[in-house]
């Protein structure tokens, strides 16, 4: 078997050409079934398989159906722990829109996410494939530095860059209570480079080689070649990066403080109180919220292509 | 001789200058500074320069207008003696060294189930992912419901187990709860780390006769190492920063019995609560340094990655 | 093509970024001039949708008697402390802001609250209608930093069906409170619950121990004072409530406080404040409840739970903002709060709103719940040690001796 610091080569630019062509990459064969009987025990094994797959799928769905079931009860009626409500009804919906603001909320979180993201998804890439691919001096350092700050927790932060949004250096602006504010502290996340250097680093070098032979600077490798190569990680990072920003209360909480500018989260949290929580409605408000997540991770998720042939690890 | 020295010269000067000699090292490394300066600037300026800002406020007795008066390092070794410090390291250790294993399987396995070509594949990818969605003060919510002492959990299993309240299953029932709902963003990088493994290998395997488990054993698992570098790292870190819901489960006390007393939420109470900021600063500090040590053993571990 | 259209995006981003930024950051400038009318920014926490429906009635009142203000309300959600630390460390606090009584000795010791004597001198605003109790949990070395805008103690409150079904009356004193309790348990008047309903909390517990003329600090506030008989017996009875049975706690009846243990009918006596009139009314409106006073002990005794309006240190027009401060919490203001019962006054001017006179009658003896500054954490310790006592792993001589060692921690001493 190949050493375990060298990926296996793949014919050059056979992936990328194929991926290129609009063909799914990576597609591999299936498993010749030779052995006379194994078939049906083979899909005795695929059903069994299934099924379980199936019941876990369930179970982490359960939670979830309790929440929607809640949100569709009137609000004495949640005290109760019954699965299915006994009058179904629509008014924690209804009301989490007409008496709270809850259509701005979604705007102004699908606003800072939709723009997190995509500076997320650009400078994380850039970093991580510098880090990844280009020589500098103190990269090393500069990377230990990156992955330190992962480690420092938000409460920590509280005081420093609040003071610091108030009267930015330099500039002197006061960025509190403005989506610039926002979008300055979350542009990009050191996860998101970590993951993208990663990811980089286990692309095979031949296709930047080639890249050189033909010619391409830096940008031009970094753009033509290596981003169309790692759909799967930008993906990722999409997701999370969206994901992040819309659940996202702490600083959502610390710097939009006029109602105008409340993101979700921050209106979700209207609805519990010291004593007594609305749960009808916030569990209307929970399952709005949820929705543009699903929706982006459905979205994003199909460019995790099928990546490995049944031979490899079948279930 | 002439051509022996020049030899010599050259080698002498290789070693000297090294790679800086290459031709175009020098633009590369201005490219390079190039395409990580802005995401430095923002580290730099929002996360090391609070870092710094801490440190130098630990020093002191630092109320929420300014520095009350100047301690030297008796933060530090107050911390030392601080019992109920000691009992949040213990527990977000523990708790630590139960979720992140967890988390890791958990998202390993996932993520080669649903790496695979099997039929309703998006629903399985949906269903896995689905706790990693919402945000930590909806699932929490849910949990407590559900964790009820006449709740779901303990009526499928009929237990009457009042479970974030009891000392001895708060915090595993906190462990158990960051493991389902962390286990699918763990699913997500390793399905992206799955997805770098080009399916020659595979094949390759399959021709020598390899069955499935000893493929994932011994080509998959190893081929994954610059996931697993990836995924330790960010579980771990993660989970020594527990804090949310440890702090909505115990209102803020870590409770029942310190039992889900963290290190942060130990920061959160000093700073916010008391308004401590320099012994809260000296708590960072600490639970940086413990990260930190943890980071690099898994560097020198998984992560030796020749990244040139 | 695409080379020319990749770098235009690239240089539209950049540049559609900085305008934005520029824009935002001028736009803020340019706003402050158009303003005519003096803004005052108020900031609190929503306790629910009525009480901010009853503020916003308020906040109108003050407007319509005072047409040269407008006040800009921006309520916070969720996190109210960590906001405010931030805004303060940054000398940015709003113009006038809720501040609970429990912080106050933090913020007052710490110099982040502004002082109000100069601004009653000058408007000649008279204090002497205010609870003394409530206002005096806002001085702080001879000056005032607040005035409390409405207060709640605790109150008991039982279940009338229950009540009725065990042939027994809301107890008067400690001795009545055990017996009627007994009396429940026997007629089986609560099925699947308890009779009381009491939690692990120094912030119902300690109401007990005032009962029983037990305190938890010396007057003065420099010694904890709680290994004296009085407190080892009022903490005694608390806790004996549950090793007879007679008592349980929140999780144990499956609620989420005791609150929620009345409306689902799981306990038929609890401790609550005024809090939770509403939540009855919103979420169990169908269960019937009584209100009485706490029982009596060797003398009468309660909590106090209070919160100040009151003024940063570095709000820049401190004037304006004791106008608004002081409508608020001034008879006009007051009544248009409480009217609706959602808060009770904390004057004696102020009308009481209908049903509940069982708690203003309590104000002559309720001490404001707070203590002295630094005390969160052993507020956090006494609870956990509490929860270790009620767990039976610890005992009550065991837990007053952490706690008394942590509040001398805290009090420097």
């Amino acid at each position: 078997m190949a050493s375990e610091n060298e990926p296996i080569k793949p014919p050059p630019l056979a992936a990328l050409d194929e991926f290129l062509a609009g063909e799914e990459v990576a597609v591999g064969s299936e498993v010749p079934a030779g052995i006379p009987g194994r078939a049906t025990s083979e899909r005795v094994q695929k059903i069994i398989a299934y099924i379980a797959l199936t019941l876990i799928a369930a179970l982490f769905f359960v939670p979830f159906l309790w929440s929607l079931s809640t949100s569709l009860k009137p609000l004495p009626e949640t005290a109760n722990f019954s699965l299915l409500p006994h009058t179904w009804t629509l008014a924690g919906y209804r009301e989490v829109w007409t008496k709270f603001d809850f259509a701005r909320y979604m705007g102004n979180s699908a606003l800072l996410a939709g723009t997190i993201t995509f500076s997320s998804v650009f400078l994380a890439s850039l970093g991580g494939y510098a880090f990844a691919r280009l020589r500098f001096p103190g990269r090393n350092i500069l990377f230990f530095l990156v992955l330190g700050t992962l480690m420092i927790p938000d409460q920590l932060r509280l005081v420093p860059i609040y003071r610091m949004l108030t009267f930015f250096p330099v500039t002197h602006w006061n960025l509190v209570d403005t989506y610039q504010g926002y979008w300055a502290i979350k542009m990009v996340s050191a996860s998101a480079l970590f993951l993208m250097r990663q990811y980089f680093l286990t692309i095979p070098r031949d296709l930047e080689e080639a890249a050189k032979l033909d010619g391409a600077g830096f940008f031009k490798t970094f753009w033509r070649v290596m981003l169309p190569l790692a759909g799967p990680a930008l993906a990722a990072v999409a997701i999370l990066e969206f994901q992040g920003t819309w659940n996202d209360f702490f600083w959502a909480n610390l710097i939009l403080q006029s109602p105008p500018h409340w993101t979700v989260q921050v209106g979700v949290a209207q609805f519990s109180f010291q004593y007594g929580t609305l749960w009808n409605d916030l569990m209307a408000a929970t399952m709005i919220a949820l929705a543009p997540v699903v929706i982006v991770y459905l979205f994003f998720q199909r460019y995790f292509v099928a990546g490995v042939a049944s031979a490899g690890v079948k279930g | 001789m002439f051509h022996w020295g020049r030899l010599l010269a050259v080698a002498v000067a290789r070693r000297r200058f090294g790679r800086a000699r290459r031709p175009g090292a020098g633009r590369e490394a201005l490219v390079g500074y190039g395409f990580v300066f802005l995401p430095m600037a923002v580290f730099v300026l929002f996360f090391i320069y609070p870092m710094l800002y801490a440190v130098y406020i630990s020093r002191y007795n630092w109320g929420i207008l300014g520095p009350l008066e100047r301690v030297g390092w008796k933060n530090y070794t107050s911390l030392y003696h601080d019992t109920l410090f000691r009992r949040a390291i213990k527990n977000t250790l523990e708790y630590t060294v139960w979720v992140v294993p967890a988390q890791m399987a958990l998202g390993l396995l996932m993520a080669v189930v649903v790496n695979q070509r099997i039929r309703f594949r998006t629903f399985f990818r949906g269903a896995f992912y689905f706790p990693s969605l919402a945000s930590s003060a909806a699932i929490t919510a849910i949990a407590i419901y559900l964790l009820n002492i006449d709740g779901l959990i303990n009526k499928i299993f009929g237990l009457n187990i009042a479970w974030f309240y009891d000392t001895r299953t708060a915090l595993p029932a906190i462990t158990a709860l960051n493991a389902w709902t962390t286990a699918g963003t763990m699913m997500l990088f390793y399905l992206a780390a799955l997805q770098a493994i080009p399916t020659d290998v595979y094949e390759a395997a399959a021709i020598d006769g390899a069955g499935p488990w000893r493929t994932f054993w011994k080509v998959t698992f190893p081929l994954l190492k610059p996931g697993h570098f990836f995924v330790a790292v960010v579980s771990i870190i993660g989970a020594m920063k527990v804090f949310d819901q440890n702090y909505i489960v115990s209102k803020g006390t870590g409770g029942p019995d310190y039992s889900t007393y963290s290190i942060v939420l130990d920061i959160y109470n000093t700073a916010i609560k008391d308004a401590q900021l320099g012994l809260a600063a000296a708590m960072g500090v600490v639970l940086f340094v413990v990260i930190f040590v943890l980071t690099i053993l898994q560097w020198a571990f998984f992560g030796r990655q020749e990244a040139a | 093509m695409r080379r020319f259209l990749t770098l235009a995006s690239l240089c539209a981003i950049v540049v559609f970024s900085a305008v934005i930024f520029v824009a935002g950051a001028q736009a803020r400038f340019e706003s402050a001039k158009a303003v005519a009318k003096t803004t005052v920014t108020l900031t609190g926490w929503a306790s629910s949708p009525a009480e901010t429906a009853a503020l916003k009635t308020t906040i109108r009142g003050f407007e319509r008697s005072h047409p040269a203000y407008s006040v800009n309300y921006a309520p916070i959600n969720g996190d109210y402390p960590a906001a405010m630390l931030a805004k303060f460390a940054a000398r940015k606090p709003p113009d006038v802001f809720y501040v609970d009584s429990n912080v106050a000795p933090d913020w007052m010791s710490q110099g982040v609250l502004a002082p109000l004597d100069s601004y009653i001198k000058k408007t000649h605003y008279s204090i002497k209608p205010f609870f003394p109790r409530l206002l005096s949990a806002f001085r702080y070395k001879g000056h005032i930093y607040g005035f409390p805008k409405d207060w709640s103690p605790l109150a008991m409150e039982t279940n009338n069906a229950m009540m009725a079904k065990a042939g027994v009356k809301p107890p008067k004193t400690w001795a009545q409170l055990v017996s009627v309790a007994k009396k429940l348990k026997a007629a089986n008047a609560v099925p699947g619950g308890q009779p009381v309903c009491i939690d692990p909390d120094w912030a119902r517990m300690l109401a007990f121990v005032y009962q029983n003329k037990g305190t938890f600090l010396n007057a003065a506030k420099t010694r904890p004072t709680l290994l004296t008989p009085a407190v080892r017996q009022a903490v005694n009875f608390y806790v004996g409530l549950q090793n007879q049975g007679l008592s349980g706690t929140h999780d144990k009846l499956g609620v989420g406080w005791c609150g929620e243990a009345l409306g689902k009918e799981k306990a038929a006596i609890i401790f609550e404040g005024n809090w939770v009139v509403g939540y009855m009314h919103d979420t169990f409106p169908n269960v019937g409840y009584k209100i009485s006073p706490m029982p009596k002990g060797k003398a009468y005794g309660n909590l106090g739970f209070t919160v100040s309006y009151s003024i940063g240190k570095n709000t820049k027009n401190k004037a304006a903002a004791f106008k608004l401060l002081s409508y608020l919490t001034g008879p006009k203001g007051m009544r248009l709060w409480t009217s609706q019962g959602i808060a009770l006054p904390s004057r004696k001017d102020v009308k009481i709103p209908a049903g509940r006179s069982a708690f203003i009658k309590q104000a002559g003896y309720a001490h404001a719940w707070q203590f002295a500054p630094g005390f969160s954490k052993v507020i956090d310790t006494a609870n956990n040690e509490l929860q270790a006592v009620f767990a039976g792993k610890e005992s009550v001589e065991a837990m007053l001796v952490k706690v008394q060692s942590a509040a001398n921690d805290a009090l420097g001493g």
